[in-house]
């Protein structure tokens, strides 16, 4: 009994380490490769570079603007952020405190109607309507995003609201406060853990995101985010692999610090999202 | 029973929704209206002229090859992502929850494919079929890995699913690591006590907790293997011929590549109706919770 026990310990570690290393085998290949010259690497592929070779980085950032696509990765990720977590809760209060109102009945009803309908199926005359209007730029991304976040987000929010006891809303109103005081000083500290948890889910999104820069973002190349300059590097470089691969790991960079940092609560909070929706 | 609003308390209420709704109708449900008016145009996308056509577009849509070969191909793929993506999160959940020693760092790892960029871990992977495993295939001699297998007619499907899988399983296996921590430990050791085998215990006790995080995971996949774009745009581009054209990657290249707006409208609202059906059955699933609520 007990050998038989340690020999299925044994698989399950040989099994699960197996797994480790298919997860971690092309973040070794893009890890080597990015460090070497095109020679060494036409040596062998798999075997770790002899020198710290930093040039395929200088290039990188010198001569592709690494750092223009990383800064609007990074302001297209905050502000949607921000516009997001300043309108969705606001509206989900309204929802939630008016729920036998008909108007806020039927505005909820619609946006959770748009829960069901993925972007690909709308991105068509999304894309024609922007193009019209001007706003295939960073700020008509960071619209879209917006409102993508806000359908499951209103649902969310709305739903976490409705569990939150009014007493206390009450109670500052009896003391002479309006509703925008008791939003403000009440309700919203209130929603910070799920204000927490949308940030994650909304934040890994728009910044992995490449259907919507691709669509909204590909003639203005100054405007790329990090994804779609990856996109568009290959193309551009794809003679030159050992170039390619450091961008890869440039732009999977931030990503990866981010994650080590912050590895319990991006899981606990993907993981709480997921129940939720 | 809450207070009713004053004039000027309803006024704020209302005013809170106006910034969101504006957006929404303006950026989603007026391009929803306008898809449908789209669809029922042979526009091109971008001439003046548009003939209303009503529901020629839908009618084409079946007798259209690459149309029929999409609807194949994306359901093959959501159905293969399926199975192999689920079967994996259950296994490595279970080995995952059994008593073992770096349970968080396997965990960690294995979530670590989700932060990464699908768009990246296609080229990432692309570089790889091209450059790493043809080395791998001459060196061990074996046949298939000797090509670039992206190139290949008859190894593509998997070498794209293989890259999915590598992205896609990491989200399901936590949360079925997640599912397990419901199962009340004195369930298990009743039964244990009671000579139940494993498998039993896994049936009897184990998987009716895990039906919330089973029936979850199975609408992720699904509705990713339906709607798979990044990895394919970044690897194969739908090649070589049409192998791998997915749903999503025809509506792109038909709208904006190939001068047939009208009809990849229509492809659209085929792709909302598949959608909305999964989405109905995943409600109606959820609704039929079993012991286990996380």
């Amino acid at each position: 009994m007990r050998t038989q026990n340690s020999l299925y310990r044994i698989a399950i570690y040989a099994v699960l380490i197996t797994g480790v290393l298919i997860i971690l085998f092309p973040l070794y290949i893009t890890l080597i490769t990015s460090l070497k010259t095109p020679q060494e690497s036409a040596r062998s592929f798999f075997a770790l570079p002899g020198t710290l070779y930093l040039d395929n980085f200088a290039s990188v950032v010198t001569k592709a603007h690494y750092f223009t696509y990383f800064l609007n990765s990074i302001i297209v990720t905050v502000v949607s952020l921000t516009c997001e977590m300043i309108v969705v809760p606001l509206f989900a209060y309204a929802v939630s405190r008016n729920s036998n109102k008909k108007y806020y009945r039927i505005i909820y009803l619609l946006t959770i109607f748009g829960i069901f309908v993925p972007f690909q199926a709308v991105m068509l005359p999304t894309i024609k309507l922007l193009s019209r209007t001007n706003l295939l730029s960073i700020t008509g991304l960071i619209l879209m995003y917006v409102t993508y976040t806000f359908k499951k987000g209103a649902f969310l929010f709305v739903g976490f609201l409705q569990s939150v006891p009014r007493e206390l809303e009450e109670s500052a109103y009896m003391d002479g406060c309006t509703i925008t005081q008791s939003y403000r000083r009440i309700v919203f500290p209130l929603l910070q853990p799920m204000i927490a948890t949308m940030i994650v889910i909304d934040g890994l999104w728009i910044w992995n995101d490449f259907l919507l820069p691709l669509l909204v973002l590909n003639k203005n190349s100054m405007q790329w985010t990090l994804q779609l300059f990856q996109f568009q590097f290959k193309n551009q470089y794809s003679f030159d692999f050992n170039l390619a691969f450091a961008s890869f790991l440039l732009s999977m960079l931030p990503m990866i610090i981010l994650y080590i940092f912050m590895q319990r609560f991006i899981i606990s909070g993907i993981t709480r999202g997921a129940v939720k929706g | 029973m809450p207070r009713t609003y004053s004039k000027a308390e309803n006024r704020t209420y209302v005013l809170y929704t106006i910034p969101t709704l504006l957006l929404y109708g303006l950026l989603f449900i007026f391009p929803l209206i306008l898809g449908v008016y789209y669809s029922m145009t042979d526009w091109n996308g971008i001439s003046q002229a548009q003939n209303f056509i009503g529901l020629e577009n839908y009618r084409n849509l079946f007798s259209d090859k690459r149309v029929v070969n999409s609807l194949v191909f994306s359901f093959k793929y959501a159905v293969s992502l399926v199975l192999i993506v689920n079967f994996l999160a259950i296994a490595l959940g279970l080995m995952m929850d059994s008593k073992i020693k770096f349970q968080n760092t396997f965990r960690s790892l294995y979530f670590f494919p989700a932060i990464i960029s699908l768009v990246v871990v296609g080229l990432v992977f692309d570089q790889i079929f091209y450059h790493v495993f043809p080395r791998f295939g001459e060196f061990f001699d074996i046949e298939i890995f000797k090509t670039n297998m992206l190139g290949n007619r008859d190894t593509v499907f998997w070498a794209v699913l293989f890259v999915s899988i590598w992205r896609e399983t990491a989200v399901p296996t936590v949360l079925i690591l997640a599912g397990l921590q419901t199962v009340p430990v004195e369930y298990i050791e009743a039964a244990v006590l009671d000579g139940a085998s494993y498998v039993t215990r896994l049936r009897k006790i184990i998987f009716p907790f895990l039906v919330p995080v089973l029936s979850m995971n199975l609408v992720l996949t699904v509705k990713s293997g339906i709607m798979v774009f990044d990895v394919i745009k970044a690897m194969t581009g739908g090649g070589p011929g049409m192998t791998t054209e997915s749903i999503g990657i025809l509506i792109y290249k038909k709208g904006f590549q190939e001068y047939q707006f009208g009809m990849a409208s229509s492809l659209s609202f085929l792709l909302l109706a598949i959608i909305a059906v999964i989405s109905f059955v995943q409600i109606y699933a959820l609704k039929k919770k079993e012991v286990g609520q996380l």
